[in-house]
């Protein structure tokens, strides 16, 4: 070998394992954001109590570490007999956006970048487009003239076109009505967003951050435990608070009364007495989701 | 057969009594007369009567203990013979003595100045009570869109003004105020007992926790029942241009609306 190759080979050499360290550099990084349990979990469906055990630890340490409180994580399973439905006032609602706010703060959304489950859309009265409906407005107070409010969140659809366009099944309807998603096992690429026909999925862009004293320490696992960057996430009818016989979060801020919620499977349960007797109807009939999520007028 | 008018006049005339007569014997005779058909007598709420264990209660006892203290005046504790000193402040309305801060309710009972004597009501020309200087900063009255309903005495008794009268005289405390309310605004107050008007918190599965509910007053002030506007809380941050709702986005400032429907060229097109 001469020494010119020599050189040129070694510099060569140099120069690639040198890339190769740069590439691979973030790497370094994962192992803060992702634990190799985590990574190594199976699918929810496939946990035995003792893996879920393992896996609610998990994640309290995690929690502990990030957020320095210590969290209450739990995985709540349906009930026996019971299928949640939730009934809406139209005509009661101030559009005072309550409901958003308590959502956010029950579920450990992300403050920034900002994810709010529900819309409020507010729409002249006498019309019902909501495509052409206002989310963005900001008056000096509500209700305002001649507009009503129309609070739209994740409907649990019967039907839901968001579970079946899932390609690793990370999200599914859970047998009391409220569709789920494994944010374990969800791999971020936003085919059930794309598939709702309610804009109820939400998708953290980025690594979500809330602030120490506003973490909700009660948590369950498909429902509020904090997301992490690429996955999706919606509205599931605060499993935590409902699937121990509460109601959610929304609901109990409501200063008008106009959210209604129950096991609709009882026949003396308010949702079940609304859906008998009001005038209701389901936001986009004509695309067949069967929702969960009704909504009434008085009189 | 010719006949003349007036003799055809007589005989339908004879014919129809004759009739009649029949029909009547036949009635009052007839051995089985249907029964008068009874409707069932309208039961009617009856107010209990105060109970005397809890008058001999203070009114902040028995509202410590989540009682009624509706149906107590300043005399269920001050010596009848020693009436209690009202001061009035500057603007002519009643300054409330700072130990009895927590009886709110009391604020808008009537009775606990006027006791006993028939109040005198002025009114104005269009027919609405004119409201009493002194008591500007206590009552606001609107109740209805149109203001029909500003009589004092449509709700409450005439002489006894802790104690509210339906139109059809019932006698009503304060604490059974959801009576008064459903004797106008019936299908309001079906619902209400429903579970469909109005809020219910606390546990749906009632097996595991109690269902709270409000009573009418709790949201509405009876004197002014519609709820008032609100300050409503902030929109969403930025603002959104996708999606259901972002119809008015240009509006509200946003920088670019109409983006291309392809979100995946978009970075952060949603929520940020």
């Amino acid at each position: 070998m001469s020494r010119r190759s020599f050189l040129r080979g070694s510099t060569a050499a140099a120069a690639g394992v040198a890339a190769m360290a740069a590439g691979l550099a973030p790497l370094r990084k994962l192992g803060e954001a992702i634990s190799v349990d985590q990574f190594l979990q199976q699918h929810y469906k496939e946990l035995s109590p003792a893996d879920m055990d393992k896996v609610l630890r998990r994640i309290e340490n995690e929690v502990e570490r990030q957020y320095g409180v210590r969290p209450h994580v739990r995985d709540y399973k349906p009930m026996n007999g019971v299928e949640y439905v939730y009934a809406l006032n139209v005509t009661r609602c101030v559009g005072c956006r309550k409901c958003v706010h308590a959502c956010v703060a029950e579920n450990n959304q992300s403050r920034d970048p900002e994810i709010q489950y529900i819309r409020v859309l507010k729409m002249p009265n006498g019309t019902f487009d909501v495509e052409k409906g206002d989310v963005n407005y900001a008056p000096e107070s509500v209700p305002e003239k001649g507009f009503f409010y129309m609070p739209v969140q994740c409907h649990q659809c019967k039907n839901p076109p968001c579970t079946k366009v899932c390609p690793v099944k990370a999200t599914w309807t859970e047998p009391d009505g409220i569709t789920v998603i494994d944010y374990n096992w969800c791999i971020g690429c936003r085919y059930c967003e794309a598939a709702c026909p309610y804009f109820a999925r939400r998708f953290n862009f980025s690594e979500p951050t809330i602030p120490k004293e506003k973490l909700n320490p009660e948590m369950s696992y498909l429902g509020n435990q904090p997301r992490h960057k690429g996955v999706m996430e919606k509205c599931h009818f605060c499993i935590q608070r409902t699937r121990v016989g509460r109601y959610p979060a929304c609901l109990e801020v409501c200063p008008t009364g106009s959210r209604k919620f129950g096991n609709i499977l009882d026949p003396s349960s308010e949702v079940a007495h609304i859906l008998r007797e009001k005038r209701v109807f389901v936001l986009k009939e004509e695309v067949g989701t069967l929702p969960r999520f009704f909504y009434y007028f008085d009189v | 057969m010719s006949m003349r008018p007036g003799q055809k006049t007589n005989l339908v005339i004879g014919g129809l009594v004759v009739l009649f007569l029949g029909l009547a014997a036949s009635f009052a005779f007839s051995p089985n007369p249907a029964p008068v058909r009874q409707d069932p007598a309208l039961t009617r709420v009856v107010a209990p009567a105060p109970q005397v264990a809890t008058l001999r209660m203070t009114a902040p006892q028995l509202a410590a203990g989540g009682g009624d203290a509706s149906i107590l005046d300043c005399y269920a504790c001050h010596d009848e013979k020693k009436s209690p000193t009202v001061k009035m402040g500057a603007d002519g309305a009643i300054v409330f003595p700072k130990e009895h801060a927590d009886l709110r309710l009391m604020m808008a009972n009537c009775s606990t100045c006027h006791v006993g004597k028939k109040l005198e009501v002025e009114y104005a020309k269009n027919g609405d009570v004119v409201m009493p200087k002194a008591h500007e900063d206590l009552l606001k009255m609107g109740h209805g869109r149109n203001n029909r309903n500003t009589n004092c005495f449509n709700c409450h008794s005439q002489t006894k003004l802790n104690e509210l009268v339906t139109r059809d005289g019932t006698r009503l405390t304060f604490a059974q105020a959801p009576l008064l309310c459903a004797s106008c605004h019936g299908p309001t107050y079906r619902d209400w007992e429903l579970g469909v008007h109005g809020r219910t918190n606390g546990y749906w599965d009632t097996s595991q926790g109690k269902a709270v509910r409000q009573d009418c007053n709790a949201c509405h002030d009876p004197h002014g029942p519609a709820i008032p506007q609100i300050i409503p809380f902030p929109g969403p941050k930025p603002v959104l241009t996708h999606g259901l709702g972002s119809a008015g986005a240009a509006e509200h400032g946003a920088a670019e609306v109409g983006t291309p429907k392809s979100e995946g060229a978009q970075p952060k097109p949603e929520t940020k």
